[in-house]
């Protein structure tokens, strides 16, 4: 904190020297039909766990229809032409297996894990899901249903209501706008859509198999071909997105629950993605920014002046754009207060270098969480997922902590600079307008919506 | 089968600390837990909400830490930290790159030495916990629902029936007397156990814990209040109203069974049975086939990490044109299916599978992606504190194995019983369930 003294600790240890940090070897192959396996050994307990992505998600589709592709992944365990919904969530128990089916923006996938000594009978499952999905009526019109009451739950939720306004004010046209469908898009979802989404994504050409665990590289290779060597499938085309808003000028975005009884604050704009270039940069200002429990942010409204209890700040990478925000649960009468806090520190991050013992920290804290994902099995599958789904370096994992030491306090002056967009920094304020309105209001034109997503007059 | 052992060592210092070290050089990281044997079930009446609050003063300053420093030491090292406060434990726990390991013990000592905060410390801390609170419970819709709203209908006793997140009015009354109060009584070193996991050598992490907490003089034996239930003996139902939510919700509790019992082992089957996800009879009874719920899941909460009363709980969130009595129904035609059936074979051997594979992944896993050994730390501290046998991690998965079919029919006949239950119902106000109504 600037308004504090630092004070001197006296007999804390110091580091010991460090271990090198070694990832597991990884086995690489690419099937004649076009689907990418990467495998990864594990041994510390007798499972495994996988993941099976196709690189295409709603962003694809949403100029049919918002969260098809979500829809899609969701009937696929309801029924396949071998097997009921019933008898595969038997199996899955049976196998002692979790599974789980979902999309994103940019992928689908099918995530499971189970016991090593079942690896071969989970993997047939997760191949019939990705083939032979049939799409049951009765199952469609179930999920249809759960899906509406699931939209219409997230409409009572402020974080929810805050990224959905977020996403729409900083992508416009783009569809990565698209958070999530509304009642009448979800009423309106028909079966053959989704099945001409499960065909056209669900190819191997468009697959990437990842899997880490308790099982031999090689043995699990050749259980791989046989269980998924007779598919086959193209890629579908790729799209071309429309252009995104990209708002100039500070605006404000009040979102109104009479009932609320906290404000719940996002501020954000456009950002990078994993593969540009300043990407380790951004993210070493962004940990010392509001990215970590010690990051500036987070010390001064949280531990110094009490405002919120969980404020974080965030670089988000999609495939072709990413945004950057920061979010806090504040009481009512501190909105403008915090947002002042938000606005002092970035704007200091842009204005003065970072001391080198703090840039050290900060090195410190990125380069050693990194390394966490080490020591469990689904952290190793999310690092490589990451590395295979973004196309980044093979050396990625390996040269990432030597990058993150390399940084110096000019290039978090200048990824300040250039990311931290504080003239152009969109906000968003969900709360009782009645108690926020005139707070909100001192940091630029507000426009008001309600929680249907419905602008209202001001 | 391939079973699973963990390498364990286990000593206790002179003063009473225990300390549990399970080594395993795989990663260049460990974890370090210290587990205070004291959570909100137990703490001092008047003060709901106080353990959870002193939790967080735990991280304002000790003897040779001041505030922020606790915080900045553990993240300029490469590391996380967080603490929970839970029913029967409080825990703080930080992973790190092994070089760090003695930072981090020299800083959990500092705290379990003397804790240093001042009035604007608990000041800000009742701020942060205030926020925590709304953003959890009050500003979320089924917020709190049913872990607040349960006990206070289901239990008599002081201890296990109220608010442990806090009323606003008990944390404005908590004051820097009652810390430190709170802090000589129960966080003392002979009611703790203190955990190293991962990247550390067994008689390396106990030598460590001798030189850096050795020296901590033991304190008296705390007294420990009596979380005891009368034995219950009527259904009881309570309303709670949903201020955000459409769906009507409702939660059931039963009253389980002693802990480390044969009968706890068999509930814990058919638990798995009733809750398992979507092939659990809930779920694919009222869900999937009737289709009278959109949620129906529950279960019992971290089975092993409790030392007095607790409910295993259904949590359904039903349809608005389906009533709260057909829904029950519904719920009751579940129940009495175990109860006169039972389980078949081959369910019963698909519940042993599952139950075997969710263990080994709580022995490894982490909390939240950034926490590893999460799980198996948790394991340890509860098996040391409430049951002194660390070792327990290794055989404890054999009685659950070993459950039969009539065992689990025979615990569904005795606990899943009207009179051993309590009902929640969470009724939206808004006008949207209203005209559905």
């Amino acid at each position: 904190m600037a308004t504090r003294t630092v004070e001197i600790l006296t007999g804390v240890p110091a580091l010991a020297a460090e271990r090198s940090v070694s990832w597991p070897k990884r086995t690489k192959a690419k099937l004649a039909n076009g689907l990418e396996v990467v495998l990864a050994e594990s041994h510390t307990i007798p499972k495994f766990h996988g993941e099976l992505f196709f690189r295409s998600g709603n962003a694809a589709v949403s100029d049919r229809a918002p969260g098809l592709a979500e829809m899609t992944a969701t009937m696929l365990r309801t029924g396949t032409t071998k097997r009921s919904s019933r008898q595969i969530e038997e199996d899955l128990r049976r196998l002692g297996a979790a599974l789980s089916s979902s999309a994103g923006q940019d992928n689908s996938a099918i995530a499971f894990t189970g016991l090593s000594e079942f690896a071969a009978p989970l993997l047939e499952l997760v191949n019939e899901l990705a083939r032979d999905a049939a799409f049951p009526e009765g199952e469609f019109e179930r999920e249809r249903r759960q899906k509406l009451e699931e939209v219409k739950l997230e409409r009572t939720q402020p974080g929810f209501l805050a990224g959905e306004r977020l996403r729409k004010v900083l992508f416009g046209a783009h569809p990565y706008a698209q958070v999530s469908p509304s009642e009448e898009q979800v009423a309106a979802y028909k079966k053959e859509e989704l099945e001409k989404v499960y065909r056209e994504f669900y190819t191997p050409e468009n697959a990437l198999l990842v899997m880490v665990g308790d099982f031999d590289s090689a043995a699990m290779m050749k259980t791989v071909e046989k269980v998924f060597g007779a598919w086959s499938g193209k890629k579908p085309p790729a799209k071309i997105a429309a252009q995104p808003a990209n708002p100039r000028g500070r605006k404000v975005y009040l979102v109104n629950v009479p009932e609320a009884v906290q404000a719940q604050v996002l501020v954000g704009c456009h950002s990078i993605t994993r593969k540009h270039p300043d990407w380790v940069k951004l993210g070493l200002t962004n940990s010392l920014y509001g990215g970590a429990f010690n990051s500036r942010l987070v010390m001064n409204i949280r531990e110094d002046k009490g405002y919120t209890y969980s404020p974080r700040s965030g670089v988000h990478p999609l495939r072709e754009l990413g945004f950057f925000s920061v979010s806090a649960a504040v009481r009512n009468d501190v909105v403008a207060a915090s947002l002042t806090e938000i606005f002092y520190e970035m704007d200091k991050l842009r204005s003065v270098p970072v001391p080198e013992a703090e840039l050290a920290d900060a090195q410190n804290y990125v380069s050693g969480v990194f390394s966490m994902g080490l020591a469990t099995q689904d952290g190793l599958l999310s690092q490589f997922s990451t590395v295979a789904l973004y196309e980044l370096p093979d050396d990625y994992l390996e040269t990432y902590r030597a990058k993150v030491r390399a940084v110096k306090p000019a290039d978090l002056l200048a990824s300040a600079r250039k990311y931290f967009d504080a003239a152009n920094m969109q906000i968003v304020v969900v709360g009782n307008r009645a108690q926020i309105e005139e707070q909100a209001a001192l940091f630029g034109d507000v426009e008001f919506y309600d929680n249907a997503g419905k602008r209202s007059a001001s | 089968m391939k079973g699973l052992q963990i390498a364990i060592q286990s000593t206790a210092l002179k003063n009473g600390l225990r300390v549990v070290v399970a080594p395993d050089n795989n990663a260049p990281v460990v974890t370090v837990g210290v587990y205070y044997k004291i959570g909100f079930r137990l703490e001092p009446k008047g003060r709901s909400g106080f353990a959870h609050l002193f939790e967080h003063m735990m991280f304002q300053g000790s003897a040779n830490a001041p505030k922020m420093q606790h915080i900045k030491l553990i993240n300029s090292s490469g590391g996380v930290l967080n603490g929970s406060t839970q029913y029967d434990v409080t825990n703080y726990y930080e992973a790190v790159p092994s070089n760090a390991l003695e930072r981090v013990l020299w800083l959990e000592a500092d705290r379990m030495r003397a804790l240093k905060v001042d009035d604007e410390n608990l000041k800000n801390q009742r701020d942060v916990v205030k926020e925590e609170v709304r953003v959890n419970v009050l500003n979320q819709p089924y917020g709190g629902f049913p872990w607040l709203d349960m006990p206070p209908v289901a239990f008599r006793n002081w201890a296990n029936s109220h608010n442990f997140y806090g009323d606003f009015a008990d944390l404005d009354a908590a004051n820097l007397v009652d810390v430190q109060e709170f802090f000589k009584t129960y966080y003392v070193p002979n009611n703790a156990v203190l955990l190293m996991l991962g990247d550390v050598k067994a008689d390396e992490g106990i030598a460590l814990a001798e030189k850096y907490f050795g020296n901590i003089p033991a304190g008296a034996a705390p007294p420990f209040g009596d979380p005891g239930e009368p034995e219950q003996k009527e259904e009881r139902r309570g309303h709670v109203e949903e201020k955000f939510g459409t769906l009507p919700a409702m939660a059931i509790g039963y009253t389980m069974p002693a802990r480390r019992t044969k009968d706890w082992c068999a509930m814990a089957l058919l638990d798995q049975a009733l809750h398992g996800g979507r092939a659990g009879r809930m779920h694919r009874e009222l869900v999937l086939e009737k289709q009278i719920a959109v949620e129906a899941d529950g279960g019992i909460d971290d089975i092993f990490g409790y030392n007095g009363p607790t409910q295993m709980t259904t949590r359904i969130l039903h349809k608005p044109e389906i009533s709260s009595e057909a829904t029950l129904a519904a719920f009751d035609a579940v129940i009495g299916q175990v109860r006169e059936n039972g389980v078949s074979a081959d369910e019963l051997e698909q519940l042993k599978v599952k139950w075997r594979s969710d263990y080994y992944a709580t022995l490894e896993g982490g909390r939240g992606g950034y926490m590893p050994k999460y799980g198996l730390m948790h394991l340890l501290a509860c098996f040391t504190l409430f049951d002194n046998e660390p070792q327990l991690v290794n055989s404890i998965l054999d009685g659950f194995l070993a459950v039969t079919r009539e065992e689990i029919q025979a615990v569904a006949k005795k606990y899943l019983v009207p009179e051993k239950r309590a009902i929640v119902f969470r009724t939206p106000v808004s006008a949207d369930a209203k005209e559905a109504a």
